[in-house]
């Protein structure tokens, strides 16, 4: 976190945030409160634009990260011999460090959304194929080959079978994904991708308000949508539920 | 196309023999083959039991029928139609196929389940349905237990489920692979015992695959007995199997017990029983006692029996010491036969009992002889009895 760029580009974008915040005469800012109440209940409306940005920065890229890795994961389930290399390939991704990641689009990319989409979803793709492979693994043998045994195509085999009952483990890999994507997204400020990372390199990480209010708000995305995954999952997978009566 | 032919097929019309013709199953350059020319021929409504040692391809020959496994050489006709003829798909939808593991669908309903041939053949929903509602009433599930899912089942309970997906679409063949290995021994005795019913019921063409040559012979109307390399040591009924094993390999894998296994294979009424005196409430003692002086005497014990022939137990010393016979006998019945029993069961009664001698009653209840191990034990002695089990052998009904 404390390389000369980073530092660089936070003082950079600071400067005009703390410069109108001097402006205001509100004297919590100017102390060393963890809180400033009156301040954040005049100022919330400034972290609308943020918030639906982030919305949409992590709906975006997940879902791009599950195109791509879910197509990847059926092409490796067809031809296993592709499996080895699509993990190691989208591992080296994940193990980019995220600023890094977005410094390095940026010649290639430019500032803007783009490139903290690409960045963002390039991360989600790891754990997502990592996931839908082993929804496919622990899928039983038996119920494949008597799925195979009364007639069904590979395609149905796929769909009607494989597909449903790997729903968990992919679910669990989207939460996941899900979850550290809205995390990640407030890096993307730094590639100038907006989102809730903006407030927060705008305030600094001294004004603690500013940080407790972005930060919280990115908190209450990701347990929200988490929630709305797990919610999703048991409602597509009834028969995990179903118990010896 | 060929799924429409199903469609149009009457429930339980139709069942087809099966002929291998030198089927072959060799993996990659392997010198020996899993499957060597096998050559066998299946009559329809027939149940014939691949069984033998781990390894001797059983289950190879069984799941080259439906091209779950590919032939490398030689062909397997259903019918008069090659297996080759249709898609693997096509050939499997009119084949039923049971496994051990029963592999039921886990997210769809029983019902579900029980429909998926149906629905890959395209049937419409009232024909499905009916059925569905047809086949669980035919299992004899529960049609509450429709809508649950397999978990909420018994393990014999999903057994019959996996039965019944097998016969939705009244396949012209049933493979069955060690169907009820995975099942508690007395939940499996039901299972083969319903499913003999159904059998005698639908006369499907049945390969069975199994390891356990009691259930070998108990499932059996003919046994391909198989060696390492998958070639067919005999093939034979069961009663054949038993009694002239074609070498020492059958020998060995028939078992030392074979004549008991004979037993399971024999009715009570498949044997020439004794005949015990009888003797009737209120009659003079000194007639029994004349009766059981008699040299061709064969139980020396009379037997109580009621206006109607029904026995009603053994007379003792003591109670031929009276003047006349009472009417409450010294010594119990003990076990009581019917002649539709199984010699088996009827020889685990004698022992379980303790009793030398058992009556045996007909359908009405009435004497019609005695059993004793004795007559068990010279009949298994017997060859003249040997020759006669051929006509004798009966399948054995819970």
């Amino acid at each position: 976190m404390a390389s000369p760029a980073l530092t660089a580009a936070v003082g950079e974008v600071g400067k005009g945030f703390i410069q109108e915040r001097s402006s205001d005469t509100l004297p919590c800012q100017a102390t060393d409160k963890l809180f400033c109440w009156d301040w954040a209940s005049e100022h919330i409306d400034r972290y609308g634009t943020p918030t639906l940005q982030h919305l949409e920065l992590v709906a975006i890229s997940v879902l791009i990260g599950f195109v791509v890795a879910f197509s990847l994961a059926l092409l490796a389930h067809r031809h296993r011999w592709l499996q080895p290399p699509l993990l190691a390939g989208t591992g080296v991704l994940y193990t980019i460090p995220s600023v890094a990641f977005f410094f390095l689009l940026l010649p290639l990319t430019g500032r803007g959304e783009d490139t903290a989409i690409i960045a963002l979803s390039a991360y989600t793709l790891q754990i997502i194929f990592r996931n839908t492979m082993v929804g496919f693994a622990n899928v039983p043998k038996a119920v494949v080959d008597a799925a195979r045994g009364i007639g069904q195509t590979d395609r149905q085999i796929l769909w009607r079978v494989e597909l449903p009952l790997a729903t968990p483990e992919i679910f669990a890999g989207l939460q996941v994904a899900t979850v550290s994507t809205v995390a990640i997204a407030t890096l993307a400020a730094f590639a100038g991708g907006g989102g809730l990372g903006e407030p927060i390199l705008k305030g600094g990480i001294s004004f603690k308000t500013n940080l407790i209010i972005a930060g919280g708000i990115a908190f209450l995305i990701a347990v929200s949508l988490g929630l709305i995954l797990f919610a999703a999952q048991r409602l597509l997978t009834p028969w995990r539920r179903a118990r010896q009566t | 196309m060929p799924s429409e032919e199903v469609t149009d097929r009457r429930p339980s019309s139709g069942a087809s023999a099966v002929r291998y013709a030198g089927a072959t199953k060799r993996y990659g350059h392997s010198a020996v083959a899993a499957v060597d020319e096998l050559t066998l021929e299946i009559p329809a409504g027939e149940i014939c039991v691949l069984v033998g040692p781990s390894g001797c391809g059983k289950t190879t020959a069984m799941r080259m029928v439906n091209r779950m496994v590919e032939m490398s050489a030689g062909d397997i006709f259903i019918g008069e139609r090659s297996v080759r003829d249709l898609s693997p798909a096509q050939l499997r939808r009119e084949i039923g196929y049971v496994i051990q593991q029963i592999g039921l669908f886990p997210h769809r309903t029983i019902a579900d389940n029980i429909a998926a041939v149906p629905q890959l053949l395209g049937w419409k929903k009232d024909r499905t349905r009916a059925r569905t509602t047809e086949l669980l009433e035919l299992i004899g599930l529960d049609a509450e237990l429709a809508e649950r899912y397999p978990a909420q089942l018994s393990g014999g309970q999903q057994q019959r489920v996996g039965v019944a997906r097998a016969l939705a679409a009244d396949p012209l063949v049933m493979l069955m692979d060690e169907p009820f290995g995975a099942i508690d021994p007395i939940s499996r005795e039901r299972l083969q015992n319903e499913f003999l019913r159904l059998q005698a019921e639908l006369r499907k063409t049945v390969l069975f695959v199994t390891h356990d040559i009691d259930e070998a012979i108990k499932m059996g109307d003919r046994i391909a007995i198989m060696r390492e390399g998958g070639k067919v040591a005999q093939y034979a009924t069961p009663a054949e199997l038993l009694m002239a094993p074609a070498d020492e390999f059958v020998e060995d894998f028939v078992g030392s017990d074979r004549a008991l296994k004979r037993l399971a294979l024999m009715r009570v009424a498949d044997i020439d029983l004794w005949e015990a005196p009888l003797a009737h409430v209120g009659q003079a003692t000194a007639e029994v006692r004349a009766k059981l002086a008699e040299p061709t005497v064969e139980v020396p014990y009379p037997l109580l029996v009621d206006s109607e022939r029904r026995p009603l137990g053994w007379l003792s010393e003591r109670d031929l010491a009276a003047e006349v016979v009472p009417s409450k006998p010294d010594s119990p019945l003990g076990p009581l036969l019917d002649r539709d029993d199984i010699m088996r069961d009827a020889l685990a009664d004698l022992l379980q009992g303790e009793a030398q001698y058992a009556a045996v009653t007909d359908a009405e209840g009435r004497i019609a002889g005695v059993l004793s191990v004795e007559i068990i034990s010279e009949f298994l002695a017997s060859p003249k009895a040997k020759s006669e089990e051929h006509g004798a052998v009966e399948r054995p009904h819970g």
